[in-house]
């Protein structure tokens, strides 16, 4: 359409008719109408009103209209500009120069796609991937779109395999783009063969000269010989990054996890990549064409320059159905350390051993998410731990909650592996390890969902445990594996449920969703929680250890065995040492707030009671734990004073816990550093309680803070003096 | 060009002269537009502001400085999913110069009134996470964060969705029990606030 015609009179149509359309100008008619409707009215029917109306195309005004025309009408119209050109120059050192830059700005637009941004106005800004045809007589451009192109397809499989992108749903939004272009699956071999003729140049221009023979002379890749072993290498680098990314993608989906190793292999080799590429910098910057545009920490391209056959505006009509917005491309430098972060992060998905032990798989998702990676590594995880409805594609969820719940090995098969409610609870298991991939925010809001699932189904299940086997609750040795099987179940059931509670609620802290003023019962509801999760772990531990005991093993009962069995397991002194830390945290919030009146929130709409229920409603819902409601927590904390506190110091207990603990973590590296952390903030905060309360707590000019410096969950107090 | 020069310096004036007016009409509309594009980054058709005002009129006010509109807030309530009575508070602006007088929290307070009255069970409303003024105000007026919304502005900002819940009715004893201090040192209070 020319766009022109909108300027001139409305005479005759100037858009000539077709055999299914006749154009003709409602200019006319749209200004006597305008003429007749008041300000504020609206024409609506039914199934158009006010509300419906706010979604309206507001055509012609730059802020709202996504489709107007910026430069271009189309794609075609702006290459037919000289917006991409191919070759993009004749002459080669500069036509190099630009490949390169085209490189750069292509790797910064794909991390600023990774990090939430439509694919449209990122990758596919650029004109030459967007016409996959045109590249083909450039064969390093038209080798390199193909991965990209590839590549870009396989990680939005990923994602969309995945399902957990809800809220990032922006990301695999491809529509109009072409994802496929015609043997873009061949484009390795294409990248190799380019690869392989650049290594030749490198290798012809680092050769002696007398050696060289004209015979054998290949064409070099650009005019300079000077610059020569600097542009191979610095586009060798780029080429075999991608090839290697592609390799990772390619090895990670392979079923079963059966890829890995050589994934790592591969990772290792694109962060090796990674570093010549920014090293490769001075170099580019130094011998860029032209003077140097941007030698700032913002520019886009190594060598500083624009980075030619890129423009956003292109695919705005087929980018998000919001109003325009010009994003912000990340920097060559932010778009690398991207890179380096997702590849460690893929990393430490492809060195888990895939443990068929569900308690360690789940430390370790926790732990991995502690790094915040981002959606692809996410998704990468979620994909090994689930496939085909088993963990990492082998294990059924049934042997997987027989391990979790501590019941031997020859239970694997039992029939009891068909009863409905275990077949609910292997989905709920299923469903549960793949919310754990999810970013923070939406994970706590569907941990906090699935409470009520989990309840349900120990309700089912004890139900059920009830009506065939009475009351009885001693798990007698050998008959009814049936019953014991059940009762084993039902405790690991509660466990998990204690455990998913736990981590709804730590995760509150990392989102920064309470205020200090709510503190105090969060902390009163996490001992609660921690006290359960304590009690059902050990009593888990117990009814094994019973159970093996009674088999028959033959025990020789020494005092040193006895003492051992009497000593408290070291998962449950970590438990126990974060007990102490959150009721001395919760008894110091409440002293404070009932001596001195701090942290208190007087709201003139409601009371500490709605916020309350309103921070533990789900938790609540599903009576976890039962019978504890705002009055318990009111009942609980009203006794709290100073002179409480200076008679008993839970920091003090825990640290002693901890310390005692250290020794049952000598394999866990990752747990030994987080008790080291529980015991320094239990250290700083008993002295900060022996501060508060020695100096007498109504000394006006000392002020109480509690600051995340250590621990992410457990504030250390600090006491200052104004 | 004078809006410019607005924002930089702070107007002075007694927090008496302030004028609250709920939304009276189309004449006010304009007003309500023009703060709202100024201030705020997302860009907002007439249709969005008309279906708040005409719909929910006596949830917006206004406030006005001799004359002059400097701040406004607009809000909607209806039945909500999991048929919740719930009002939302859609948007709020106070010009730089006015700020920091609680003409904000007036403005919202009013708001939260008139939806109370009208039996709301509880008010909500998303603000970016870096937004400590309207964090800080809807705090004080007991809002909790219920939410985190990962990247909900196309910025890539996360948001809080920020929920107050009002007593319920048949806690109406509960309430004599909870009687807020209201002379809680303010200064000690603030003070805890500032490390946070």
């Amino acid at each position: 359409m020319d766009r022109h015609a909108l300027h001139q009179p409305s005479s005759s149509s100037s858009i000539p008719a077709t055999a299914n359309t006749v154009w003709t100008d409602a200019s006319p008619l749209l200004e006597v109408a305008c003429k007749d409707l008041r300000d504020g009215e609206l024409i609506h029917v039914d199934n158009f009103n006010l509300y419906a109306a706010m979604s309206a195309l507001e055509i012609m005004d730059p802020k709202m209209d996504s489709g107007i025309v910026n430069r271009y009408c189309s794609v075609d119209e702006a290459i037919e500009d000289g917006v991409a050109p191919v070759p993009i120059s004749t002459d080669k050192t500069t036509d190099v120069q630009c490949v390169i830059d085209i490189m750069d700005h292509l790797l910064t637009c794909e991390a600023t796609w990774h990090k939430g941004h439509s694919l449209a106005q990122t990758v596919f800004s650029c004109a030459y991937l967007l016409r996959p045809e045109r590249t083909s007589s450039h064969a390093l451009l038209h080798s390199y779109c193909k991965v990209i192109r590839a590549t870009c397809k396989a990680v939005i499989t990923v994602v969309s395999d995945a399902r957990t992108h809800e809220e990032e749903d922006l990301f695999t939004m491809a529509y109009g783009l072409p994802l496929s272009g015609d043997g873009d699956e061949k484009c390795l071999s294409l990248l190799n063969a380019v690869e392989e003729n650049i290594s030749r140049q490198l290798r012809a221009c680092k050769a002696p000269s007398s050696k060289r023979k004209p015979l054998e002379d290949i064409e070099p890749l650009q005019t300079n010989f000077d610059l020569e072993e600097g542009y191979c290498k610095a586009l060798l680098c780029r080429l075999r990054f991608r090839k290697h990314f592609f390799h990772v993608l390619t090895c990670m989906r392979r079923p079963q996890g059966r890829g890995l190793e050589l994934a790592r292999k591969h990772i290792a080799s694109c962060i090796s990549e990674l570093g010549v590429i920014l090293k490769s910098a001075e170099f580019l910057m130094s011998n860029a064409h032209g003077t140097c545009e941007d030698a700032t920490e913002d520019r886009t391209t190594a060598s500083g320059h624009q980075a030619i056959g890129f423009d956003a505006s292109l695919n705005s009509r087929i980018s998000a159905p919001t109003p325009p917005r010009s994003i912000k491309i990340l920097s060559w430098k932010k778009a690398i350390e991207y890179f380096e972060k997702l590849l460690h992060d893929l990393d430490i998905i492809s060195s888990y051993p895939l443990d068929p032990s569900l308690e360690v798989l789940l430390r370790f998702v926790a732990q991995f998410q502690k790094a915040q990676p981002d959606l692809v590594a996410r998704a990468h995880l979620q994909l090994l731990l689930v496939q085909d409805g088993k963990l990492y594609g082998k294990c059924p969820m049934f042997s997987l909650i027989i391990r979790a719940a501590r019941l031997p090995e020859v239970f694997l098969h039992h029939d009891i592996q068909k009863n409905e409610y275990v077949v609910q609870l292997g989905q709920l298991v299923i469903n549960m390890l793949k919310i754990l991939c999810t970013n923070a925010a939406w994970q706590r809001r569907k941990l906090g969902k699935i409470l009520q699932d989990w309840r349900v189904i120990y309700v089912q299940i004890e139900l059920a445990f009830r009506k065939d086997f009475g009351e009885g609750s001693s798990i007698s040795n050998g008959d009814n594996a049936s019953a014991r099987i059940l009762k084993h179940i039902l405790i690991w059931v509660e466990e998990q449920t204690y455990w998913i509670s736990h981590r709804f609620l730590i995760l509150g802290f990392e989102l920064e969703l309470y205020s200090p003023s709510e503190y105090c019962m969060v902390y009163w509801y996490l001992y609660v929680v921690l006290i359960r999760l304590a009690e059902k772990t050990h009593l888990k531990m117990t009814v094994s250890d019973g159970s093996a005991k009674q088999k028959g093993k033959k025990r020789k009962d020494s005092p040193k065995e006895l003492a051992r069995d009497a000593k408290i397991p070291p998962a449950i002194s970590f438990l126990q040492c974060q007990i102490c830390l959150a009721e001395g945290l919760t008894v110091l919030l409440a002293a404070l707030r009932n001596e001195l009146m701090v942290l208190q929130s007087p709201s003139p709409f409601n009371s500490e009671h709605e916020r309350f229920i309103q921070h533990f409603e789900l938790l609540q819902k599903a009576c976890i734990p039962d019978n504890i409601s705002y009055p318990s927590f009111e009942e609980s904390t009203s006794y709290a004073r100073f002179s409480t506190l200076a008679m008993y110091n839970y920091f003090k207990d825990a640290q002693k816990i901890a310390k005692e603990a250290r020794s049952g973590f000598s394999n866990d590296p990752d747990r030994l550093a987080e008790l080291r952390v529980l015991e320094q903030v239990a250290e700083h905060n008993s002295i900060a309680l022996n501060v508060i309360c020695g100096v007498g707590a109504l000394d006006p000019s000392l002020k109480v803070s509690f600051e995340f410096i250590h621990h992410p969950c457990f504030a250390t107090v600090v006491v200052k003096r104004s | 060009m004078e809006q410019v020069q607005e924002k930089q310096r702070k107007e002075e004036f007694d927090a008496s002269e302030i004028e609250y007016v709920s939304y009276g009409g189309e004449h006010h509309l304009p007003l309500i537009m023009n703060l709202v594009d100024q201030e705020l980054s997302e860009p907002y058709s007439i249709f969005t502001y008309r279906y708040f005002v005409y719909l929910w009129p006596q949830l917006s006010f206004m406030a006005f400085h001799k004359g002059k509109c400097v701040g406004t807030v607009v809000c909607k309530m209806g039945d909500h999913r999991d048929s919740k009575f719930r009002g939302y508070i859609a948007m709020l602006v106070v010009i730089k110069p006015y700020r920091g007088r609680g003409i904000a929290t007036e403005l919202v307070t009013r708001s939260i009134q008139v939806m109370m009255e009208s039996g709301c069970e509880e008010v909500t409303l998303e603000a970016e996470v870096t937004n400590e003024g309207a964090l800080a105000l809807y705090g004080r007026l007991g809002f909790i964060r219920a939410k985190r919304l990962f990247r909900y502005y196309l910025n890539g900002v996360d948001a809080f969705r920020l929920k107050l819940l009002f007593p319920q009715p048949e806690m109406a004893d509960r309430d004599d029990t909870q009687n807020h201090d209201d002379h809680s040192p303010r200064e000690e209070y603030s003070e805890l606030h500032r490390h946070l």
